[in-house]
């Protein structure tokens, strides 16, 4: 074993120095005495000892046909199990996001609301359990039952709870959310942590908070052939998270291959937004955000309005970095704003300030809101407040208000042409 | 509440600005946008002030919420830095290009495909269409 790993760092070194870097290779894991040590996948307690003395069953193998994807793509895992189990592989990236969720649902047992809010940052940046395909029909009736789908249910369904090891173990954060607490701008009181099955259980609702859809964890993809021998095909979309990623086949709790990598390469103009979770090309969402800055300022309300919905609706991006990150882009064109019209003294400063005042307390109030909705719930309001802005704008398009609009901006231009001279005579 | 504003007094009432600013905020900031929209007509209908006075001022109350937000939403992490070098140069690009073509476009067309744009965007949003 011991000439091996040598030999290994040998066959690295001499490709490090030619300058080629790593060679990609079908990795393969193969003898519990080579990755039983390093395996991550393994339930505590699980010796290497206690595998090899139950050779009955065997150990599970896996490899994979390459170990780097340009952005997604096809990977083809191969790979043993003892003969007669069924094979789930678990696939997650090691970069990792923030998830959260909010439990407001009254308790069948107790009758009462929790309000708590898990919130995690641990989460990996790409999720996926992949069953054996003949539970296809499974997947689709978990999809029939639409949002409201349940992750811990679909994997005992689907006979896959042991698969679901990795996030089982992330570090979780439980909050007790309380009014007075979001007025303050805080989160609430920090929970003590929760035992292993409780965090597991939780692990399980943060993740389905975080990848919404029923395909984006699970997929019917796993063959198993009566020796034992499986394969799978499978796809990684593009836009995910670039880095390692790992595949862990499991058979049953104490069956698991050690895990396995590959690499998923991004290049520019693909960038990974590390907050958001999501690779992205830059010129999409700069492009996007340009013509509807434009559109914003022609049709005289700001473009957060458009974009925050688009930008939800196009990409998988968090419904609250979007709203965390457009906020502030308008900031500028604020600012220059006010300087301008203060410029030409078109500010009245004691209804400014004084609104401002009480816009600042809810300014202070709202961002701590967004992370206690779902997306489907900002987008149920926002579908909401942007018929209301519609209405707001046909509204303003009326004759009646045409007419008197056309008065006023009359009014408005000769201040402003007054301001101006005003502002000009003080300076000469 | 009175006010002056190039000679003229105004009486305003801040109650109903004060209110409606704050709840505008708390919908505003939650969702990340600004807000204008809605200050609009809360200080011209609620508030009783011509349009020449409501344009300056609004903006520079919705300024306070805009800045709070954004720092709240920082410290919440929900900010972030790539996502947001990305949009910034566009926005501002936005601002400099908009005046430009404004002068060539009537706003009560924008106005008008604007209001079926929002209502296509909303229904999209409620899951009625697609």
């Amino acid at each position: 074993m011991v000439i091996r790993v040598l030999v290994g760092l040998l066959v690295l070194c001499s490709f490090w120095l030619a300058g080629t870097g790593p060679p990609v290779p079908a990795q393969t894991g193969t003898g519990p005495e080579k990755i039983l040590p390093s395996s991550v996948g393994l339930p505590k307690g699980s010796t290497a000892k206690e595998l090899s003395s139950t050779p009955s069953a065997g150990p599970v193998t896996i490899q994979i046909d390459k170990t780097q994807l340009n952005n997604g793509g096809a990977l083809k895992v191969s790979g043993r199990a003892p003969a007669g189990k069924p094979v789930y592989l678990e696939i997650y990236a090691e970069k990792t996001v923030r998830a959260n969720f909010f439990d407001n649902k009254r308790d069948p047992a107790t009758g009462q609301i929790p309000y708590i809010l898990y919130l995690t940052d641990a989460m990996p940046g790409y999720y996926q359990i992949v069953v054996p395909k003949n539970l296809q029909n499974k997947i689709e009736e978990i999809k029939k039952e639409g949002k409201k789908w349940s992750f811990s249910k679909a994997l005992k369904d689907l006979g896959g709870e042991a698969a679901f090891s990795q996030p089982a173990q992330i570090k979780v954060d439980k909050f007790r959310a309380s009014i007075l607490a979001s007025i303050t701008g805080s989160r609430g009181e920090l929970l003590p942590a929760m035992d292993e099955k409780e965090n597991k259980k939780r692990a399980m609702q943060l993740a389905k908070a975080r990848f919404q859809k029923v395909g984006k964890l699970l997929t019917a993809a796993v063959e198993v052939n009566p020796d034992g021998a499986y394969q799978a095909q499978f796809k990684l979309a593009s836009g995910l998270p670039d880095g390692a990623y790992k595949i862990v086949a499991v058979a049953d709790k104490n069956l698991k291959s050690a895990p396995i990598l590959f690499e998923n390469k991004i290049s520019f103009p693909v960038l990974y937004l590390s907050n958001a979770g999501t690779s992205i090309n830059l010129f999409w969402p700069f492009l996007l955000t340009l013509a509807i800055a434009v559109f914003g300022v022609l049709m005289g309300a700001g473009g957060g309005f458009i974009l925050n919905p688009l930008l939800v609706l196009i990409w998988p991006l968090p419904h609250n970095v979007v709203a965390g990150t457009v906020m502030p882009t308008v900031a500028f064109s604020q600012a220059s704003g006010i300087y301008n019209y203060s410029k030409i003294k078109f500010i009245n400063w004691k209804v400014g300030v004084i609104v401002g005042l009480s816009m600042l307390a809810g300014g202070f109030i709202g961002p701590k809101l967004t992370e206690l909705i779902t997306l489907d719930q900002f987008k149920f309001v926002f579908g909401w407040i942007l018929l209301v802005l519609a209405a707001l704008l046909i509204w303003q398009t009326l004759p009646g208000y045409v007419s008197k609009n056309k008065q006023e901006q009359a009014i408005l231009q000769q201040f402003k042409k007054r301001a101006v001279e005003a502002a000009q005579g003080k300076k000469a | 509440m009175e006010i002056e504003f190039w000679g003229q007094q105004f009486k305003v009432n801040m109650v109903i600005g004060c209110l409606g600013g704050f709840l505008i905020a708390i919908v505003a900031s939650m969702f990340g946008f600004g807000g204008g929209p809605f200050m609009m007509p809360l200080m011209a209908l609620g508030m009783g002030l011509p349009m020449y006075v409501v344009v300056g001022s609004s903006l520079l109350a919705i300024f306070f919420n805009t800045v709070i937000g954004s720092l709240q939403h920082y410290r919440f992490g929900n900010f972030d830095g790539l996502f947001f070098l990305i949009m910034f140069p566009a926005a501002i690009l936005g601002g400099y290009i908009a005046p430009q073509i404004a002068k060539r476009v009537s706003p009560l067309g924008v106005k008008r495909i604007a209001a079926v744009g929002l209502i296509i965007l909303g229904l999209i949003l409620l899951g009625v269409l697609f």
